[in-house]
């Protein structure tokens, strides 16, 4: 924050060259971290290989549990996602401001999250060399995609999510990948200056750049219900007890707003301390994004409860022994670590002085992204073991190629994100700028 | 350069490079021209039906080969791809039962012994030409002439001219034909009907005549006798309202479950249970003139509660029996299985028979003129006599033909030694078997679709055996091998037509290739009762003692008969209908005595007993009594208990066993979930009967679809199904299934497109239910799917494209009934098994969903076919694989458009239902629930 004794331009620049700093050539660690990324990414990819060459067999999935760790990466992705676009669009129409210090990390966040997430379809396919049959497009067969199936709306909702996501990312940092062009040399000038797109902060430039930004913030605000309502459909639109129910897609969209929140908290956090960024990310801002993180785990808690009231006075015989399986049954012991990260954990939120201690509050990210992934891979599998038909039962372990391939994922992500923190602003310049000018 | 030569350049180099690229060596097939047509009326596509003769357990049924042209390895060449009953063959009536299915697995083997081979002088084997192990057999009977010293010929179960032609080589080369070996030889049975009737035979049972029927121990649908002839008249016999069937074991049989009340039993206790039976029913109904009375009066009296206290059956149920059997017009007795195979197994048989006497319906319902052709063979006391003559060094040379007695005897034989002890030992067989390995020179068989022969499986009828295809490989018929020997210029085929024609003319003969058997007509046999033997038999039999312990009981397999059939991989990959464990052994215990010594399935115990221990996993079944253990026989190496000397039969029980838990948990593949059904709505709804929920209107989104001339359905009787896996082997080899062995099972990974499923009802009774696609009208499987790989066919099936399927999973994962099966590796058969794959149907590769569709290439050819003629697909004229073998009909096909179609008037049934009904997925699948009667407590 500005303090109250510094000139706006004195403040300006010392933000730019602050913000910018961490453009600077990377230290040893820096290399280290994105090399170990990379090499998970590898691995990943190479796993991927194998399984696509021996078949979805390496894998633990089996008859009855079809979809297990892909799907539940997939929808924690996807999940992860959401808060980019919540806390730069959703908020940004709201004027939260605490907003502008986080939503330049939020918004890469959710254009890598969403990458990551695209690969998962792929990955679970069973020939993922034809993937590209889930698109319409016109072929001399006259074969057509099924638009009544939940995965060709995924196909839609995650394509189109990615392309406004990146579009709002990019149009959001040109006036700073501008000031970043100010400040580069040699090759990397030029490339600033191509993307900076001739931006000269001109006033009738800025005119239309806000009126764009409203625009596209409010074309991203349904985005933010509709993507991982989509996603959940995927599950309630089967008639599998424990998917099949209407409260899936407020209970998703929640519960990604949920996770994404903490996905934030567990990059920007150390973000932070890297750069020595505390100057502008200041507790404050930390305290009314947990608020954000105890919303949400209260209405995914409340989601918890309703599902299982339902079946419980619902009275369905394959709902309450579902729901019996799942507290109870083979996976009961992810399903009380989930209990404990999403419902019980962030109940400490309440209390004023955890909210506003960072190191707690990384913990506390730590352990909802846990929790989430667990909550996701709990509705998948435990749905799936025990269905219908009592001789169709089974259980599903995971296998190496699984864990490798999240492990991958987990690796492409951070590499992105790495080098997202070294090409492009990690703040929004500008509207801190503009922040301190209000 | 201007313009012109630059565009001609153009042209030329852009041109050489189209030519030059086309054709891709890889993807290219050979076509071969038709110009010089394959033999026979062969037409590519259109299969031929050849009728033979099924070898592959002594019941011999009729079996039609289906066989296809195809391309194999570069080869165009004819090759069977099925093979299924011939329609109404007097034993199987157009049906096979799961091992006769998977006859091909025997054919295409990899394990077939391909080449002649003798062991040298090291001990190795090595390969060797007909003529040298001819000639070394040659010597081998010179030297044992010279020698002074006896030959032997001892083989399987032969009958018709192969019998004749080994007696005129054993009589021509002064060899000894022994008795010969089958594990299951109903020593006991042939001596009790030698005893009462003055006929060591085995009946025939009409089981579809009578009105009761009781089994004491014989399981009539899994190994006794003729299984797949006992299916199919014990589905007529149910037709009668009135029928019922008590079955009286003291293991667990598949049979037992599938009677309308089964009653455990003590081990040994049958003859006090029969003794009691003979009394009541002679108290309730007083007959005159038989000579038996006076035997039952000389019986040992029990009362009621004696024989409740030593059979282990209640009172009341003793009393329902014994009022429900005195009530009977047409009761049938039928003893045998593991009640005849104990020390007072031959008591149990006598008495057996001597009940049916009493009755007075013996003619009728045991009918001794079709008797089986069970005379030659032998017991396990001929076993000890050969063993004997061994030990004393005076064989010569020893020929063993068409079995496994080394892995069948039990180890106290110490067969694999003993037949060393002969000077020479030949062993005759299509498979590599423990036996095989200990002779001296192997010759090679060719299997039974490779080579003419006969078989006579009973009094009055004669199966043809033929070729369906050439030897693959250098092997010979043994009929051709044994003419060799006789230095007899003539073939094997030859010498059976000189005969057929003697006998029944060339027109008959014709008439008899073409149908693959022939009935003659056989002199009635009226049995008479042998008073005084029963009468002394009677008064020295002894009293059961009960000093065993817990019963170790070894059990037939349905899989693998007495463990011939262990040799076909498909039997594995189907589990037993009972434990549902595909592979490997297993021990049943019951759930008190699991609780007694704290064990959950899988839990490895070991077992012991004098001089035997062994090792396996257990499985809780319930229904077993507590103080026995059960095990198929077939997965262990035999223990033996003891021989009656009276009869030849062995126990098959090991008494004083001890159970210890080991700690292990080994992995088991138990394909069954849970058999607890809990009212899921898979077995018949016992509320409101006859209510179907899903007849009711349905808001639907989506237009209903229309379906024009066809809406093909099934309707399955539950009744009926006997949980035998007929179906289930058929539908493999129908739609190339792949087999994916045993880590592939526990991984829950099976392929099978139709499966048993065994639940306990609200009684705990055992039901099967036979599911397979459901083929739904509102099916969730197809919305689901991204790419229109599942979709709704005109004709109402479920399709799937497989060349569309991208392997997204949803499909199985939305389908209640879980029946889709994905491909998660490239199943490949191995080679040559490949050979049997249906060429109507492709071979599927990794990430492909695959599923039932009711045989869609049956109906395919079906419809074509009435295309030509410019009519619809008559009712019957489509039998899908598995409905064609089922031996109880309990599967009906055909169109629910069509009202006159018998599957439409099933489905008009009270007892029909869906399965899952509340879900409204509006099955084409009829499931017809059991009547009442097993419903009571």
């Amino acid at each position: 924050m500005k303090p109250k004794d510094m000139k706006e331009p004195e403040y300006n620049q010392r933000l730019e060259q602050d913000i910018l700093q961490a453009l600077k050539n990377p230290s040893p660690f820096y290399w280290v971290a994105v090399f170990t990324c990379a090499s998970f990414f590898a691995i990943g990819l190479l796993t991927w290989l194998y399984q696509m060459l021996k078949g979805m067999g390496v894998a633990g999935i089996n008859n009855p549990v079809g979809w297990g760790v892909y799907i539940t990466d997939f929808v924690f992705w996807v999940g992860i996602a959401h808060s980019g676009t919540l806390i730069s669009a959703v908020l940004f129409l709201f004027r939260a401001k605490f907003r502008n210090v986080f939503n330049r990390s939020a918004e890469a966040m959710t254009v890598f999250a969403v990458m990551t997430a695209g690969l998962y379809p792929l990955i679970h396919l069973g020939r993922s060399w034809f993937f590209y049959w889930l698109f319409p497009y016109p072929n001399q067969r006259q074969l057509w995609v099924n638009f009544q199936s939940p995965l060709i709306w995924d196909v839609f909702a995650v394509s189109t999510y990615f392309t406004i996501s990146a579009i709002f990312w990019y149009v959001g940092m040109v006036p700073d990948v501008a000031i970043v062009r100010r400040y580069a040399s040699g090759i990397g000038k030029k490339i600033y200056s191509i993307l900076s797109l001739g931006w000269s902060g001109s006033k009738r430039q800025w005119r239309h750049y806000t009126r764009l930004y409203i625009f596209l913030a409010a074309f991203a605000t349904p985005l933010v219900i509709s993507v991982h309502s989509v996603v959940s459909w995927d599950f309630a639109m089967s008639i599998i007890p424990g998917w099949h129910t209407t409260i899936f897609a407020p209970y998703f969209v929640a519960g990604a707003i949920f996770s994404g929140t903490a996905m934030v908290l567990t990059l920007v956090i150390p973000m932070m301390k890297i750069f020595r960024l505390e100057r502008y990310i200041t507790v404050d801002h930390f305290d009314k994004i947990a608020k954000v993180l105890l919303f949400t785990s209260l209405i995914v808690t409340y989601s918890y409860l309703v599902e299982f009231s339902l079946a419980f006075y619902g009275g369905h015989k394959f709902e309450e022994s579902h729901f019996l399986y799942r507290l109870l049954g083979d996976y009961r012991y992810l399903y009380w670590t989930m209990l404990f990260c999403n419902s019980l954990f962030p109940l400490t939120l309440f209390i004023r002085r955890l909210r506003r201690s960072i190191a707690f509050l990384f913990i506390m990210s730590l352990f909802v992204n846990v929790g989430m992934w667990l909550e996701r891979f709990v509705i998948i599998v435990s749905a799936l073991a025990k269905d219908f038909d009592p001789y169709n039962w089974g259980i599903y372990i995971p296998r190496w190629p699984e864990v490798a391939i999240t492990l991958g994922s987990f690796g492409m992500f951070f590499m992105f994100f790495l080098i997202f923190t070294k090409v492009l602003p990690v703040l929004a310049i500008t509207e801190i700028k503009e922040e301190a000018v209000e | 350069m201007d313009r012109r030569d630059f565009l001609k350049i153009l042209g030329i180099t852009s041109g050489t490079m189209m030519v030059s690229s086309c054709g891709v060596d890889k993807a290219s097939e050979k076509i071969i021209p038709y110009v010089i047509p394959p033999d026979e009326d062969v037409y590519p596509g259109n299969p031929l039906f050849l009728n033979t003769t099924c070898t592959e357990c002594p019941a011999n049924c009729g079996m039609q080969v289906e066989i296809n042209e195809k391309v194999y390895h570069d080869v165009r060449s004819l090759y069977p791809t099925k093979l299924e009953g011939i329609e109404g063959h007097p034993l199987n009536e157009g049906t096979l039962c799961m091992r006769g299915q998977a006859g091909l697995f025997r054919l295409y083997s990899p394990d077939r012994i391909q080449r002649t081979m003798m062991r040298h002088d090291q001990g190795n084997f090595r390969v060797a030409t007909w003529k040298e192990a001819l000639t070394r057999i040659e010597e081998g009977l010179n030297r044992a002439k010279q020698d002074g010293k006896k030959n032997a010929y001892f083989s399987g179960r032969t009958t018709g001219s192969l019998s004749e032609l080994i007696d005129r080589f054993c009589r021509n080369k002064d060899i000894e034909r022994l008795p010969e070996f089958e594990v299951f030889s109903y020593a006991n049975i042939k001596r009790a009907n030698e005893m009462v009737f003055r006929r060591p035979q085995i009946p025939k049972y009409h089981i579809e005549k009578a009105d009761f029927l009781l089994t004491i121990g014989a399981d009539i649908f899994e190994t006794h006798i003729s299984p797949v002839s006992h299916s199919w008249r014990f589905a007529r016999a149910r037709k009668n309202e009135n029928f019922s069937w008590y079955h009286v074991e003291p293991n667990l049989s598949l049979t037992g479950v599938q009677a309308t009340r089964r009653l455990s039993l003590r081990p040994r206790s049958e003859m006090v249970l029969l003794t009691f039976l003979l009394q009541t029913v002679l108290e309730q109904n007083e007959r005159k003139n038989n000579p038996g009375i006076t035997i039952v009066r000389s019986l040992p009296n029990y009362p009621l509660d004696e024989v409740s206290s030593l059979t282990g059956i209640s009172e009341t149920d003793l009393r329902s029996l014994a009022t429900s059997f005195g009530n009977a017009k047409k009761p049938l007795v039928i003893a045998g299985g593991v009640s005849t195979a104990h020390q007072l197994g031959l008591e149990v048989a006598v008495l057996t028979s001597l009940l049916q006497w009493i009755m007075a319906m013996t003619d009728e319902l045991v009918d001794f003129s079709q008797a089986e052709s069970y005379e030659s063979i032998g017991t396990f006391k001929d076993v000890e006599s050969l063993n004997e003559q061994l030990d004393q060094n005076t064989m010569g040379v020893l020929f063993i033909s068409r079995m496994d007695p080394v892995s069948m005897l039990p180890a106290v034989f110490k067969f694999s030694r003993q037949i060393k002890k002969a000077q020479l030992t030949v062993g005759l067989s299509d498979h590599m078997n423990d036996t095989v390995r200990e002779c001296d020179v192997i010759l090679p068989l060719s299997h039974s679709l490779e080579s003419w022969g006969d078989s006579q499986p009973c009094r009055g009828l004669t199966n043809v055996i033929q070729p369906a295809i050439d030897p693959q490989y250098d092997t010979r018929s043994e009929g051709d091998i044994l003419l060799q020997l006789l230095n007899n210029e003539s073939t094997y085929k030859n010498f059976l037509f000189e005969k057929w024609n003697k006998n029944y003319g060339d027109a008959g003969t014709k008439e008899m290739l073409k149908t693959g058997y022939r009935s003659d007509p056989v002199p009635k046999v009226m049995v008479s009762f042998n008073t005084l033997a029963v009468s002394s038999f009677v008064r020295h039999m002894e009293k059961p003692n009960f000093n065993y312990g817990v019963v170790l009981c070894l059990s037939p397999s349905i899989r693998s008969y007495d463990g011939r059939s262990r040799d076909l991989k498909l039997m594995q990959e189907i589990p037993d209908p009972l434990s549902t464990i595909s592979y490997g052994g297993w021990i049943s215990i019951s759930p008190l005595t699991a609780e007694y010594f704290r064990l959950k399935d899988r839990d490895e115990v070991e077992l012991t007993a004098q001089e035997f221990s062994l090792k396996l996993p257990v499985k809780v079944q319930k229904h077993l009594s507590d103080n026995v253990v059960m095990v198929q026989r077939d997965l262990i190496p035999v223990p033996l208990t003891a021989v009656d000397h009276r009869s030849g039969e062995a126990s098959w029980y090991v008494p004083n066993i001890s159970l210890q838990k080991t700690g292990v948990v080994l992995p088991v593949p138990i394909l069954s979930g849970s058999m607890e059904e809990n009212h899921r709505g898979i077995l018949p709804p016992d509320d409101d009967h006859g209510h179907r929920h899903d007849d009711e209107e349905h808001p639907r989104w989506y237009p209903e679809h229309e379906h024009k001339d066809y809406r093909w359905g099934m309707a399955i009787d539950l009744e009926s199904c006997i949980g035998c896996n007929a179906c289930t082997a058929a539908c493999y080899v129908e739609n190339n299934i792949p087999l994916v062995g045993l880590k592939e099972h526990l991984n829950g990974r099976e392929m099978s497109w139709i499966r048993i499923q065994p639940y306990y009802d609200a009684n705990d009774n055992f039901e099967f239910v036979p599911m397979m696609c459901q083929q739904c009208d509102n099916a969730p499987c197809e919305p689901v799917c991204p790419v229109y790989a599942s979709y709704h066919n005109p004709e109402g099936l479920n399709v799937q494209v497989y060349n569309r399927c991208v392997g997204t999973r949803y499909c199985s994962n939305n389908c209640p009934y879980k029946v889709r099966r994905f491909n998660w590796f490239d199943h490949r058969l191995v080679e040559p098994l490949d050979k049997m794959y249906n060429p109507a149907i492709s071979v599927r590769g990794r990430g492909i969903m695959e599923k039932c569709t009711f045989c869609i290439q049956r109906i395919r050819a079906a419809k074509d076919h009435a295309k030509d003629e410019n009519r619809l697909v008559q009712d019957g004229e489509i039998i899908p694989a598995c409905a064609q073998t089922c031996p109880t009909e309990a599967i009906t096909f055909g169109n629910m458009k069509d009202t006159e179609s018998r599957v439409y008037q099933l489905a008009q049934s009270e007892r029909a239902y869906h399965a899952l009904e509340e879900l409204g997925t509006e099955p084409a699948v009829n499931y017809l629930g059991k009547r009442g009667n097993n419903h009571e407590a």
